[in-house]
């Protein structure tokens, strides 16, 4: 029930001001969701490096977290090169070579009061309630200069106004792959039910965490993105937009009764995806956009030059 | 010339200040719009509005007379339901663009989104590059020009009008056809584009709905009736109703459509009785002058609150449904006991309007009847989602009923099976909701409280919706509730008890902290003022009745509303059935029922010891029956039942 936005610079040579171009878009709709807001964002990736960030929240409780997070790191052979506390979050650096998943769901129970947002070689998530501006003030999302990302603004109908409730939603376990969306998944719990037969493990009851997982599994079987996304279409029922953002792609996909407004402009530097044109007119003020809604029952992705 | 800069006003100052250079005659020039929602809404003088930039969702929408030039872009919803007036873009339009317009002229030079043109009555909408899909889902009239290429699914489900196709056909809707075009709709059309300036060198293709889908395929046969109440007695397996009803599936090879509401026994308000001794009813002698029952609903958010003499209002039921007769005897007997009428779809009448005291005006999916001067002059606004009787569904109304008069108020070609949208053009969400609910805050000026009509489904999540897209009231309504008609298993199967409703929607909003945020009307099979009373018990602020007060007014119950020849002239459109309908004498009878509704909801209030109805309370109330007592919480005190047969006996 919300507000999407995604852009992906397609060479590495254009502005790449991806941070600022997703405040703007964000702010253009915020009128859609004006509880929280959040993005998902890709910088460099080093090898054998991940980043990651969890939620802790504040005071003694977030720095007891902090320091059970480090504990599980040194256990599970993670060694930090850099960390931080900011806002509500902890973010580390780590340099780690194994299991990804198995790991992810480790840190998931790294302490009681902590949860994963983000786990990538170059994605981090970072969301939190309030505007878009409030976020960046409270995160430094401005600042953010990757090639790509994604970006959520939310009206909070069916659960409470907490950061940890916010969008993206990554796909837990799965490096890399952020979600936003906007609709209702109404096969969630037997879509869910089928991958936690095969092991996969749900942080939340949120649909877009379930969307992201799905793709995520098919992604890790080597099917490709545009692939997957088409299989989507077929294997989840209801109303949906989303978009999904991988280290090098973004992509989208509609159901066939797209009823959820998206709507696109591209150039040949620069694909951008939002619920509203408003959100697109920011970032070219004052002209007239020869914008593009996408077909029901329809997908696709595009990639960044590497 | 006004010029109004919009980076340094709201839109809603923006939207005064254009209404009042509308009433002076000064023409406006929009600068800076940033591509912000409802630029112009509710302007019903005819001047020119200039926007120097990029429009958002609704730009022009519920206007009557002016002429609008967008420089560049606009959002969804361009020219909702406007009726005469234009509209040109000098670029692209969104979504839905010329939605429910009823003869204004709305000029695209650039692309269109999707389902242009739905549920349009009248007018012409032009766009000189492409179309998306379904343009034209569900229109019902007027034409839809496209010069460039059509899109998917052209015509989708249209019932009138005509489009012509410039460019490419990529395909279809179901039920529509191509077919010839003459020399003078093509001269019109040609007319049309000099009039706007707009080069077209091409030939044009006309796609009009092929007449396959616009009636049932055969009508359903008048059954000998069978009275309601025997319909819903014994309700075993195998019985009468269960025979006839294979019967007539046997011949029409489909669903049923019937009025009425479901006939099923299940956990309603005569499960739950007063827990306190009501030895007192009946000895206060006037109870009315010793109980305050004035309730004021809507007001929650700043605009003007319905003023009801008593907790009650009438349950929203169509001019369509019902006949103009029968929508006059309720408005007036309404008036006379100082509650609130319900227009519900299809439009509002002067009669009814000048005989209810408080008329609320309902919008929905089709918006058959939906219009700006209407809502101005109406004294409440309200949203159908959904109704108890048929959640999900839209209404039906047979062929019969869909004359010449009816047709025209709105909008549609006469003489076919209506059946009404289950969704909004623009509402599939909370986040549209929310921007729709604004749109009609601008349109009339925040004076009037804005309400959303639930049938009761999903209540935990629907309720905490209304609260988060600020409504100032809920219609909630059980699968009790009646229709005047409906597919017969949905009004058996698919609602929601009305009691399970009321508490679903207090436990979602107390998960959320705000009980104080919105107000609740119950309804679905409220029967008289002890379900009335027992309604505010459970938490209600005010109950609402339809089946009642139309059986007050003459309905003797025969489920045959949908055929259209209401021996009664309550639920007919036929003017020699209508002629039976004694409006005044029917109002009188309505009004001294309600009176009846009044004394009860006094003498209970008093005799359970209180001096006001906000004081009624859920402990009040016991259960019955083990199920009402799950559904409730209340306490299961089987005991009661005695009692309860002798309240019935004194108080009714």
């Amino acid at each position: 029930m919300c507000g999407i936005a995604g852009i992906l610079f397609k060479h590495a040579e254009v502005g790449l001001e991806t941070g600022k171009a997703l405040i703007d878009m964000l702010d253009g709709c915020q009128h859609r969701g004006p509880d929280s807001t959040g993005f998902a964002l890709y910088g460099a990736e080093r090898a054998d490096e991940l980043r990651l960030r969890f939620f802790v929240g504040e005071g003694e409780a977030a720095e007891d977290s902090v320091r059970r997070i480090k504990q599980a790191l040194a256990q599970h052979q993670a060694r930090i090169i850099e960390d931080q506390r900011i806002g509500n979050d902890y973010r580390a650096r780590v340099a780690f070579r194994g299991d990804v998943r198995k790991f992810s769901y480790a840190m998931e129970h790294a302490a009681p009061g902590a949860k994963v947002i983000s786990i990538g070689e170059s994605l981090e998530i970072v969301k939190d309630v309030g505007t878009a501006h409030r976020v960046d003030e409270r995160y430094n999302v401005h600042d953010f200069a990757g090639s790509h990302g994604l970006g959520h603004v939310r009206l909070a109908t069916e659960s409470d106004v907490k950061p940890e409730a916010a969008h993206p939603f990554w796909a837990t376990g799965f490096a890399d792959v952020a979600i936003v969306h906007n609709g209702q998944i109404t096969n969630y719990w037997k879509m869910r039910r089928r991958l936690q037969r095969r092991g996969f493990e749900f942080t939340t009851d949120n649909d877009s965490e379930l969307i992201a997982v799905y793709l995520a599994d098919k992604l890790s079987q080597g099917v490709p993105l545009k692939e997957a996304l088409k299989m989507s279409i077929d294997d989840l029922d209801g109303t949906f937009s989303f978009l999904v953002s991988t280290k090098d792609e973004i992509g989208y996909a509609k159901d066939r009764l797209a009823a959820k407004p998206m709507i696109m402009y591209e150039t040949d530097d620069l694909i951008a995806i939002a619920s509203e044109e408003v959100s697109l007119n920011r970032l070219f003020p004052g002209q007239a956009l020869d914008t593009r809604e996408p077909p029901p029952g329809s997908y696709d992705t595009w990639s960044r030059s590497t | 010339m006004v010029a109004i800069d919009l980076a340094e006003t709201s839109v809603r100052e923006a939207n005064e200040r254009i209404r009042e250079a509308g009433a002076r005659g000064e023409d406006v020039e929009v600068l800076n719009p940033d591509a912000r929602h409802h630029i112009g809404v509710g302007l019903t003088d005819p001047i020119t509005v200039r926007v120097r930039g990029s429009a958002g969702y609704f730009c022009a929408g519920l206007t009557d007379g002016p002429r609008f030039e967008v420089d560049n872009n606009t959002g969804w919803g361009l020219a909702d339901n406007m009726y005469q007036g234009s509209v040109v873009v000098g670029g692209n339009a969104g979504a839905i663009a010329g939605v429910a317009i009823r003869g204004a002229e709305v000029v695209v030079k650039g692309n269109l989104g999707s389902r242009a043109g739905q549920v349009m009555k009248a007018g012409t909408l032009l766009c000189a590059g492409n179309a998306n899909f379904m343009a034209g889902y569900m229109m019902y009239g007027g034409r839809i020009v496209i010069l460039g290429e059509s899109g998917e699914r052209l015509g989708e489900d249209m019932t009138g009008g005509e489009i012509y196709l410039g460019g490419k056909l990529h395909s279809l809707g179901s039920d529509a056809m191509v077919t010839d075009i003459s020399r003078d709709e093509i001269d019109s059309v040609m007319e049309f584009l000099d009039r706007y300036e707009i080069p077209f060198k091409g030939s044009l293709q006309k796609v009009v709905n092929a007449g396959k889908n616009l009636r049932y395929g055969t009508t359903e046969p008048t059954v000998r009736s069978l009275p309601f109440f025997t319909f819903s007695d014994d309700c075993d397996y195998w019985n009468r109703k269960i025979q006839e009803d294979i019967y007539v599936k046997a011949q029409i090879g489909r669903y049923r459509v019937r009025g009425y509401g479901g006939a099923r026994s299940v956990p309603h308000l005569s499960d739950l009785a007063f827990k306190n001794d009501l030895a007192r009813l009946g000895e206060e002698k006037d109870p009315v002058s010793k109980v305050e029952m004035r309730t004021l609903i809507g007001g929650k958010n700043g605009a003007r609150a319905l003023d009801l003499s008593m907790p009650l209002m009438i349950a929203p039921m169509s001019y369509g449904a019902l006949s103009r007769s029968a929508k006059q005897a309720v408005a007036i007997a309404s008036g006379l006991s100082d509650i609130a009428e319900n227009t519900g779809e299809g439009g509002m009448s002067d009669a009814q309007r000048d005989a209810a005291k408080q008329l609320i005006f309902q919008c929905l999916g089709g918006r058959l009847g939906w219009n700006i001067h209407d809502m101005r002059r109406a004294d409440g606004l309200e949203i159908y989602i959904s109704q108890g009787a048929k959640p999900g569904f839209g209404g039906q109304l047979m062929a019969k009923k869909v004359t010449k008069e009816l047709a025209a108020i709105r909008g549609i070609p006469a003489g076919i099976d209506l059946r009404s949208p289950s969704r909004h053009p623009d509402i599939l969400g909370a986040d549209d909701l929310v921007i729709k609910v604004e749109e009609f805050r601008e349109a009339t000026g925040y004076k009037l409280p804005v309400s959303v009509k639930l049938g009761a489904g999903r209540i935990h999540d629907d309720i905490k919706i209304a609260v988060k897209d600020g409504f100032d009231f809920v219609e909630l309504d059980g699968m009790q509730g009646s229709t005047g008609a409906g597919g017969a298993e949905v009004m058996e199967y698919v609602g929601i008890p009305t009691i399970a409703a009321i508490v679903a929607a207090l436990d979602a909003l107390d998960d959320i902290g705000c009980r104080d945020k919105i107000e609740i009307v119950l309804m679905g099979g409220v029967r008289d003022g002890i379900d009335a009373v027992k309604v505010l018990c459970l938490g209600a602020d005010a109950a609402a009745m339809g089946t009642s007060a139309i059986i007050a007014g003459g309905c003797i119950a025969c489920m045959q509303c949908h055929v259209g020849q209401c021996v009664t002239g309550i639920a007919t459109q036929d003017p020699e059935h209508e002629a039976r309908y004694k409006v005044k004498a029917e109002a009188q009878h309505i009004h001294r029922f309600l009176e009846t509704v009044r004394w009860q909801i006094a003498a209970l209030t008093h005799a359970l010891g209180y001096d006001h109805v906000r004081r009624l309370n859920r402990d009040d109330l016991v259960a019955l029956t083990p199920e009402a007592a799950e559904i409730t919480r209340l306490p299961y005190a089987p005991e009661y039942r005695e009692r309860e047969a002798a309240l019935l006996g004194k108080a009714g």
